[in-house]
Order: C-alpha cells, then sequence, then structure tokens
C-alpha cells in the first residue's frame, strides 16, 4: 500500500491554459463527484430546454380553438418527448446529480463510494437520452419516415402493441429510457453506499443534514422502482419484437397489468422527483432564516414514511380503469396517508421560518414559491385521492395542473433555488442577484399564469393529450391564459442560463462561505479541490460550522 | 474497511479513467442495434469488452488511487472541546420544564366531575332529569337519537349511561393531558389560561362541529350552562395540574438519561 | 499539522465509529434491486396462470424429475461456494480452486440442464416464446434466471482463472465473498422460480 504517488491538486489557474482538447479529455476521463455532477446538472438544463421548447410549441398550437400549427401525429410526438424528457432526463439526472455533487461534501468524504461506477452511471444517462433523441432522426413510423415515440410518456398497452405503434419509435422509447435507467440504478446504488459507508466521523446518521437523509431514501426509491420498469420494458420489448403476449389481450393478455408495473415504478419515480426538492428546501430554509431546521427527527421520521408509503400508493393513477371498491378504497386511502408525512415536512418549513431573520436572498426566494406550489400542488393531489372525483377530472387538464404544481412549482423551483445556494460553492463565483430576482418573479408568474387556468379548464371538461379543442365550450380564455404565461416562463429560464454562463466569469468571488451557513460543504474552497478536504472533517453536532464559528456555544448541547 | 484514514490516505482519489465511459457507450450500442443495425451491436459488444477490461484493470489487483497535495485555505472541523462548566446561553429552549403526565390525568379527572356536577344541575333545574344530560352525550355515538323526544331521552339508560360515561372519561383524560402540554406556555397564570383560555377554544370548537357530532345535544344545548361546564372543568383541571412540581424535560440529555436509565450528567438546562 | 493530531486525539470520543463496509452493502443493494426486478417477472407469471388461449402450458409440457435434480445441483453449489471462500481466507490455494471449479461445475449443470429442457419444449411441444402466454412468461423468467446463472458463472470462472495464474490470495476473501453473495442471490430466486413455474404453473401446487 506504499505505492501511492502524491499530485499537486488541479486548480482552476492551472487548467485554463491547456488546449481544448485536453480539457475536454480531462472531462470525459473523470470520476471525481464534482465533476460528474456538474455535468449531469448541465446536460440535464439542456434536455430542460429542449423539453421546454416542446412544451411551448404545444402551448402554441393551443392557444387558440381549431388551430393546425402541427400535426394530430406531431402533437403526440410532442407530449409523449416532453414528459418523457422531464422525467427521466430532466428530473431525475439534475436530482442525482446535485446529489453526487453534494452528498459527499455534506458528509465529509473524499468521493462517492464507487467513483466509476459514479462516471458509468452518467454515461448510461446521457447515451440512454441520445438514443431516445435519436428517434427524431433514426426511427420509422407508419409511412417510413422519422418519427419520435407518440405513445405518452406511460405509453399504455395496447397502444404500444405492434398493430396500433407501427415502425420502431416506440422501442426507442423502450431503450432510451432502459438504458438511461441502468445509468439511474448505478446512480442511486451509489448514493445509497456513500450516505451509509463513506460518512466522515462523528457524522452518525442523525446529524446528517437533510438533504443526505433525503437522498438515502432517494436512493433506495430508485433501486425498488427502476428494477420493476425495467422488467416491465423488457416485457414489452419481446412483445413487440419477438411476438410474446404479455399485454396483448388478444391472446390473454392483460392492458392493465402494464398499467400496475407502470404505476408502481411512476409513483414511486414522483417521490424520487421530489424528495430532494424537499432536502434543498431544507438545507436552504434554516440558513435564510438564521435559525436550525424545526424538528429535525420528525423530518428524517417524515421522509422514511414517505419512501414506504410510496410503495403503495401507485393504483391512485388507475381509479377510472375500474379495479373494485375494496382496491378504490384502499389506494385512496394510502394516498390520503401519505399526505400526513408530506404535510408534516410543510409545518417545519413554516416552524423554521417562524421567528426567524429571514434573509429574502435569490435561494430562499425560490424555497419559500416551492412551499407555497407545492402546497398547491399538494392540495388538488388530496381532492384527486378521492375516488368520485378522480373519476370526474381523471385524463383532464385539472391533472395537468395538479402535476405541473407538484413538478414544476414543486420540484423545478426548488432545483432553481439550488442552482442559486449551491452555485458559488461549485462555481467560486456569485449569481448576480438582481437578475436572479427578475428570473423568479417571471417565472413564478408565468408558471401561476400557465397552470393555474389549467385546473378550471380541466373542470369545464378539456381532456389531456388533446392537440386541439373546438371554440365556444367555454375553454378559449383559459388556453389563451396558459399559453401566454409561456412567454414570462421562458423569458425567466433565459435569464436564469444566461446569469449562470455570465456569472462564470463576471460574478464577485464567492470565498467559501458566502450565505453564512452551517453544513460541511461550505468549510472547504470553492471550488472544492479534487480530495474535497485536506484534513477529513470530525463532527460533534448537525451544524459542524456554526460549532467552529461559536465554540462557546456549540449545537451539541441541544440536540 | 481497510482503508487507513491518515493523510496521504485520506486525499487519495482514483486516478481518473475513461474505462466506464468506453462501457456505457457499449452497452448503449448494444442496445441501439435492436432498433437500428446488427452493426451497431457488434460495436457496443467490442466496446464493452474493451471498457471491461480496462475497468477491471483499474481496481485489480489494487485499485489505482492517487494523493492530492493540501491545497489549504479551508477550515479544519473539528468538534469544540466541551465546555468545563456551563457557559450562559443565549438561546432559549422551550420548554424547559413541564409538568408530569400523571397531573393531567388526576386534573382531567377532577375536572371531569366538576363539569358533570354542573351539566347534572343543568339537567335537574332546567328539565327535572338527571339522566337528559347523560343521554344526550351518548348521543354522539347515535345521531338517531336527535329523533327522540324529551320524555325517552330523560329516562333512565344503563347502555346509554357506561357509553357517556366512557366519553366523559376519555374526552376528561385526554384534554387533562393537553393541559399538562399547554400549561407551561402561559406560566405566570395558570389560572387565567384554566378559566378563559381553555374554556374559549373549547367552547368555539364544541359550537363550530357540534352539528355533526352530536345532533342530539345541539337540539337541546343551553350554550350558557355549556360554558359554566367547561369553565367548571378548566378551574379545577388547571388547579389540579398547577398544585404538581414541574419536572425538567431534559432536552439535550440522552435517551438513557431521560429514561432515568443512567443519571444525567448535569447536561439538562440550567435553571 | 501537529495541532491537528493533537486536536483529533482530543475528540476522541468520535474517533472511531463503525460503517458499514461499501462492498457489502453495494453488494446488498444490487441484491435488492435485482429481487424487485426478478419479483416483477413473477408477478406476471403468476398473474398469468391459466390464462392461455391456446396450448401448450405448464401442466401440459412441463415434466419436473429432470428439473429436480438440476436444481440439486445448483443449490449445493452454494455450499461448495462458501467452502471455497473458507478455503481463499486460509490461503489453501488447491482447497479453494477445487471447491470453485466444483462450484462451475455444478453451476454448468444446472445451464445445461435448462438448454435440454428448451430444446425439448421447443422441438417436442413446439412451445416458443410468440406461442402462448405461457410460452412468454415462462421463456422469459426462466431465461432471465439462466442469463444471471452464466454471469454468475463467468465472474467465478474469471476467478478461477486468475487465482490458476497467482494473482488472488487470501486479501482478496472480501471480493471473492461478495460473488459468493451474488452466487446465494440467483440460488435463492431460484427456489422462488421453481416454486412459481414447476409447483404452482404445473398444477402441482394450485
Amino acid at each position: 500500500m506504499s505505492t501511492l504517488t502524491t499530485r499537486p491538486a488541479e486548480v482552476g489557474a492551472a487548467v485554463g491554459g491547456e488546449p481544448l482538447a485536453t480539457r475536454l479529455h480531462r472531462w470525459a476521463v473523470t470520476v471525481d463527484h464534482k465533476r460528474l455532477g456538474i455535468m449531469y446538472v448541465l446536460s440535464g438544463l439542456v434536455f430542460f430546454l429542449v423539453g421546454g421548447i416542446e412544451a411551448s410549441i404545444m402551448r402554441a398550437q393551443l392557444a387558440r380553438p381549431a388551430n393546425d400549427l402541427v400535426s394530430p401525429e406531431v402533437f403526440n410526438q410532442l407530449f409523449t418527448m416532453h414528459g418523457t424528457t422531464m422525467v427521466f432526463l430532466v428530473g431525475m439526472p439534475i436530482l442525482l446529480g446535485m446529489g453526487n455533487y453534494l452528498v459527499p461534501l455534506m458528509i465529509g468524504a473524499r468521493d462517492m463510494a464507487f467513483p466509476r461506477l459514479n462516471a458509468f452511471g452518467f454515461w448510461l444517462f446521457l447515451f440512454g437520452g441520445l438514443l431516445l433523441y435519436f428517434s427524431y432522426i433514426g426511427a420509422q413510423g407508419l409511412y417510413g419516415t422519422a418519427v419520435a415515440p407518440d405513445v405518452g410518456w406511460f405509453a399504455y398497452a395496447p397502444l404500444t402493441d405492434r398493430t396500433f405503434s407501427r415502425g420502431n419509435s416506440t422501442d426507442y422509447w423502450i431503450l432510451g429510457i432502459m438504458v438511461s435507467g441502468f445509468g439511474s440504478i448505478a446512480t442511486g446504488l451509489n448514493l445509497v453506499v456513500t450516505i451509509l459507508s463513506m460518512r466522515c466521523r462523528g457524522m452518525t446518521l442523525m446529524r446528517m443534514p437533510l438533504l443526505a437523509w433525503m437522498m438515502l431514501i432517494v436512493g433506495l426509491l430508485v433501486l425498488a422502482a427502476l428494477g420493476p420498469l425495467t422488467a416491465a420494458q423488457v416485457m414489452l420489448l419481446f412483445d413487440r419484437n419477438l411476438g410474446a403476449h404479455f399485454f396483448d389481450p388478444q391472446e390473454g393478455g392483460s392492458a392493465v397489468l402494464w398499467q400496475h408495473f407502470f404505476w408502481f415504478f411512476g409513483h414511486p419515480e414522483v417521490y424520487i422527483l421530489v424528495l430532494p426538492a424537499f432536502g434543498f428546501v431544507s438545507e436552504i430554509i434554516p440558513t435564510f432564516s438564521r435559525k436550525v431546521i424545526f424538528g429535525y427527527p420528525l423530518m428524517v421520521a417524515a421522509t422514511v414514511a414517505i419512501g414506504f408509503i410510496s410503495l403503495s400508493v401507485w393504483a391512485h393513477h388507475m381509479f377510472a380503469v375500474g379495479m373494485g371498491p375494496a382496491l378504490n378504497a384502499f389506494f385512496s386511502a394510502m394516498t390520503f396517508m401519505i399526505a400526513v408525512p408530506t404535510g408534516i415536512k410543510i409545518f417545519n418549513w413554516i416552524g423554521t421560518m417562524w421567528g426567524g431573520r429571514i434573509r429574502f436572498a435569490s435561494p430562499m426566494l425560490f424555497a419559500t414559491g416551492f412551499v407555497a406550489m407545492f402546497v398547491i400542488g399538494g392540495l388538488t393531489g388530496i381532492m384527486l385521492a378521492m375516488v368520485p372525483f378522480d373519476w370526474q377530472v381523471s385524463d383532464s387538464y385539472f391533472v395537468v395542473g395538479h402535476f405541473h404544481y407538484v413538478l414544476f412549482g414543486g420540484t423545478v423551483f426548488a432545483i432553481f433555488g439550488a442552482l442559486h445556494y449551491w452555485y458559488p460553492k461549485a462555481v467560486g463565483r456569485m449569481l448576480d442577484e438582481t437578475v436572479a430576482k427578475w428570473s423568479f418573479w417571471l417565472l413564478f408568474a408565468g408558471f401561476n399564469l400557465t397552470f393555474f387556468p389549467m385546473h378550471i379548464s380541466g373542470m369545464l371538461g378539456m381532456p389531456r393529450r388533446i392537440y386541439t379543442f373546438q371554440p365556444d365550450r367555454g375553454l378559449e380564455l383559459w388556453n389563451v391564459l396558459s399559453s401566454s404565461g409561456v412567454v414570462l416562463q421562458a423569458a425567466g429560464v433565459i435569464l436564469i442560463v444566461w446569469n449562470l454562463l455570465r456569472s462564470a466569469r463576471k460574478g464577485a468571488v464567492a470565498g467559501n462561505d458566502p450565505w453564512d451557513a452551517w453544513t460541511l460543504e461550505w468549510a472547504t474552497t470553492s471550488p472544492p479541490p479534487e480530495h474535497n478536504f485536506d484534513v477529513a472533517p470530525t463532527v460533534g453536532s448537525r451544524r459542524p460550522l456554526w460549532d467552529l464559528k461559536h465554540p462557546e456555544d456549540p449545537d451539541g448541547r441541544y440536540e | 474497511m481497510s482503508e487507513p484514514r491518515e493523510a496521504p490516505y485520506s486525499r487519495a482519489i482514483p486516478t481518473p479513467t475513461g474505462g466506464p465511459l468506453v462501457t456505457a457507450f457499449g452497452v448503449a450500442m448494444l442496445f441501439a442495434g435492436i432498433v437500428t443495425n446488427i452493426a451497431a451491436s457488434v460495436i457496443g459488444a467490442i466496446a464493452f469488452a474493451i471498457g471491461g477490461v480496462w475497468w477491471f484493470r483499474e481496481v485489480f489487483p489494487r485499485e489505482q488511487l492517487e494523493a492530492i497535495e493540501p491545497t489549504g485555505g479551508q477550515s479544519e472541523v473539528l468538534p469544540p472541546p466541551l465546555p468545563d462548566r456551563e457557559a450562559p446561553s443565549k438561546r432559549l429552549v422551550l420548554p424547559v420544564e413541564i409538568h408530569p403526565y400523571r397531573a393531567g390525568v388526576l386534573g382531567g379527572l377532577a375536572g371531569g366531575a366538576a363539569m358533570a356536577a354542573v351539566a347534572a344541575a343543568w339537567g335537574i333545574v332546567k328539565h327535572g332529569s338527571l339522566w337528559l344530560p347523560i343521554n344526550l352525550l351518548a348521543g354522539a355515538v347515535n345521531p338517531s337519537m336527535a329523533a327522540l323526544g324529551e320524555p325517552e331521552l330523560a329516562a333512565f339508560d344503563g347502555g346509554w349511561l357506561a357509553i357517556a360515561c366512557l366519553i366523559h372519561l376519555v374526552l376528561s383524560i385526554g384534554t387533562g393531558l393537553l393541559f399538562t402540554v399547554a400549561l407551561p406556555m402561559m406560566p405566570r397564570r395558570p389560572m387565567l389560561f384554566g378559566v378563559v383560555v381553555a374554556p374559549v377554544i373549547l367552547t368555539a370548537l364544541s359550537w363550530s362541529t357540534m352539528g355533526i357530532v352530536n345532533p342530539a345535544l345541539e337540539e337541546f344545548i343551553s350554550w350558557p350552562w355549556f360554558v359554566a361546564s367547561q369553565v367548571a372543568f378548566g378551574a379545577v383541571c388547571g388547579f389540579m395540574v398547577n398544585r404538581f412540581e414541574m419536572v425538567p424535560t431534559m432536552r439535550g440529555t440522552s435517551l438513557a438519561a431521560r429514561l432515568r436509565v443512567e443519571r444525567s450528567d448535569g447536561g439538562g438546562e440550567p435553571s | 499539522m501537529a495541532a491537528t493530531s493533537d486536536s483529533l486525539a482530543a475528540a476522541a470520543p468520535h474517533a472511531e465509529e463503525w460503517r458499514p463496509a461499501r462492498g457489502r452493502t453495494g453488494m446488498a443493494c444490487l441484491i435488492g434491486m435485482e429481487c424487485f426486478f426478478f419479483g416483477t417477472f413473477i408477478v406476471a407469471f403468476l398473474f398469468y396462470v391459466g390464462k392461455d388461449t391456446t396450448g401448450p402450458t405448464g401442466k401440459t409440457c412441463l415434466s419436473i424429475g429432470p428439473v429436480v435434480v438440476w436444481s440439486i445441483c445448483l443449490i449445493s453449489s452454494s455450499f461448495t461456494v462458501v467452502a471455497a471462500v473458507k478455503a481463499l481466507a486460509k490461503a489453501r490455494k488447491a482447497a479453494f480452486e477445487f471447491w470453485l471449479g466444483l462450484t462451475l461445475l455444478l453451476g454448468g449443470a444446472f445451464i445445461y440442464g435448462t438448454v435440454m429442457e428448451w430444446r425439448g419444449l421447443m422441438l417436442e411441444h413446439e412451445l416458443f416464446i410468440s406461442t402462448n402466454l405461457f410460452g412468454s412468461t415462462y421463456y422469459s423468467l426462466v431465461g432471465f434466471h439462466a442469463f444471471h446463472v452464466v454471469l454468475g458463472l463467468t465472474v467465478l470462472g474469471l476467478l478461477w482463472t486468475l487465482s490458476k495464474f497467482g494473482h488472488l490470495g487470501p486479501e482478496d476473501t472480501e471480493r471473492v465473498e461478495l460473488v459468493s453473495w451474488y452466487w446465494h442471490f440467483v440460488d435463492v430466486v431460484w427456489i422462488f422460480v421453481f416454486t412459481s413455474v414447476y409447483l404452482i404453473g404445473t398444477g402441482i401446487l394450485s
């Protein structure tokens, strides 16, 4: 073991003068969790822009009745690719990537548990995403033209059957998602092992930052959810290419079984997408309220409870299928139950802010925006958990409004909050605060303008996934409102991207700890060196940097 | 867990490698071949094999690591030495002390008795029947009781008596326990809480929900008497609970110390 | 740096805490994920038992006799691999290679059994994955299990080769033990597959 070679760290200045090829090579062969995390976030943001453009085209098509901007076939491809992209190529990679970047720093480790597996996971995700988008060029459709998948992001059988989905665009959907799914499994496994095995001295489970707790549960949920998805996709692949009959009702197969399999993955997936957001917010709110998180043990317990309950709520997506009163009642009750730990978290965030000395810097704006929007999404979720109500609005724009409040108002706002919070750590420079505030308010206004009217158009009977609607049904106003909000959102997103790019060169130098925060990542330099910490940290409480700054009144006595 | 944690191993990270990239490319191409051309799968298989061997040689026979020289400029995070004696803290941890739970049980029982006395007085004075208030309370589990007339409701019924006693006991003890938790919020004026605040809250709660919870009672209820019974409960219960010595909540001490398994090392709150 | 080690010593109460070894944790996670993966195929198989519109089904074309023999081979290979790991820990190279070789033989025998069974089903009963629901569920469930056995055999064979060339020593015991965990998992899954396909699917248990 004495063969360990020592070399100086690659700091920004030394790397800056190298030719582009050398720098790209560095990124291609890296196994450093920080570089991989940045690559995850960057590629996720690129896919976010692509998915956002798809959504904008859909809203343009729906801006007025009987519009013919895009054909029905293209519209089907747009909503399929929008949903698939946002869930698999934006949400998962950005969240797992930020976990990748932050978790080792937060628990005082020098890297993830399996750094090479980490790189493998990232490249699988990227190649899987590229394979999915290659369908726009390579896939054969009904008339031999290139088409993207058009079966909806949950690809219900028997629409995916060879008979109804000619060509191989659906196979592209299966394979692209499957390959990037392997990558998610690798990263989820890596997160779980890192959190359990790589904690620094003194970092007991109950002293971990809440983000690490959320990521632990997310990793376990990834392991539990992605296996069944892969299995179901393999069955579908066999159905389409080897003539198997899993989901083929003509030969006795069951289309409903696909729904069960898909949603057994699909609902934990929702919590995979929202638990990291909870984690970001649980880090941001205490820092900007200048208080410790309210009810830490309860937050942990609520996270674990969500992890368990989320595995048994999947069929609330299927109330309209006709499962019978017993199953409907069970899944309805479980769905009500999962609202309890989620509600506990909301109250704990409010309890943290209560009486705090709140600084409304841009991360805090996004975090409070998250709490408010997520509450609305959660409440409509409880409405949808009521079977009779669900029967009325299932597959309508009400549902579209609901889950965008959860996934956009929730997850995406938290992601942007986290980007604004940890950008100085990853880049070493501050974002422009004025631009950040403008982008928040534009996004916030545009988001509500787009998605709130959807609840109303849904109640009025507008079905989701419809490519146009007839005039004089009372839907014009709500749709034109929804479409006009897109302009504000686009402006907000463009400002954020511009801010991210510009501040990397022109932002004020951040220093180690620009927000006066308390978790370990702020102890090291910005950006951190490859090995994270010169001296492996030893912690004595949940807020090691508080202890460092206030040795006369350490936290340990109060935990 | 054979890796040493001392320097330079604490700064050791894996050497960069292209193995995972090539392997992942191989996997993606292997599957892409299904929808494009078998040649893609062949390329994928070759890339997978090359990447796999490359990766394997990174970790076998020994993991390839390199240590990074310290860069400086960081805060060294170590737990602060425990202070020799307790420094006065600027932080307030609430609640520092609470009444023991048995105070709540006893207070609830006593308050319940006082409340029952007022209710019985109302029954006898206003309606000439001791059993009327008891039967009305039992109406919480039997909504059809609202349809009965006064003569039936004023008659004795053993079953209703048992149910009413049970409801009364549970609610009294539960409310008494709430008092133990809530009283320290107004430490200087416990009786204000018992006589004014709690009756107001409970009456408001009952007034707004009575139609759903107990329609029978709503028909007969006399709100002045109801408030009087609540005040009786609050006064007696608050008085009883307040007589007990407060015990420290022992926040910041270990679970073992809180369970009295081991003696607290003085880590309890300064009082 | 001296000050640092001093203050580390001062923090002695926190000095060393137990952390699960990352290799073991990782393998446990992988196995957990695989359980969900196989669980999905088993659910599909059990869901479709008796729902075929055309034959042949498990009742008419599966014979349990040979499978029991091959299953005993596979299950007993779990014991031989444990013996191999123990031999490696004690640096007994020859014993390690013997037990590992025996494991390879037993696993190979199981794969031979699967191949023969599939051959019989395809040639005599004309059962293919596209024939009916039983064909779809049977071939995919048993096939994925066989695929995992082959993966395990590949890794075990690699270990055997490395040992032959003298690249494996007692210091590698933990790595080899992790491979043996995976092998145990493949065996345990087979017990569930066997119960589903050969006991419930054939109507012996119903």
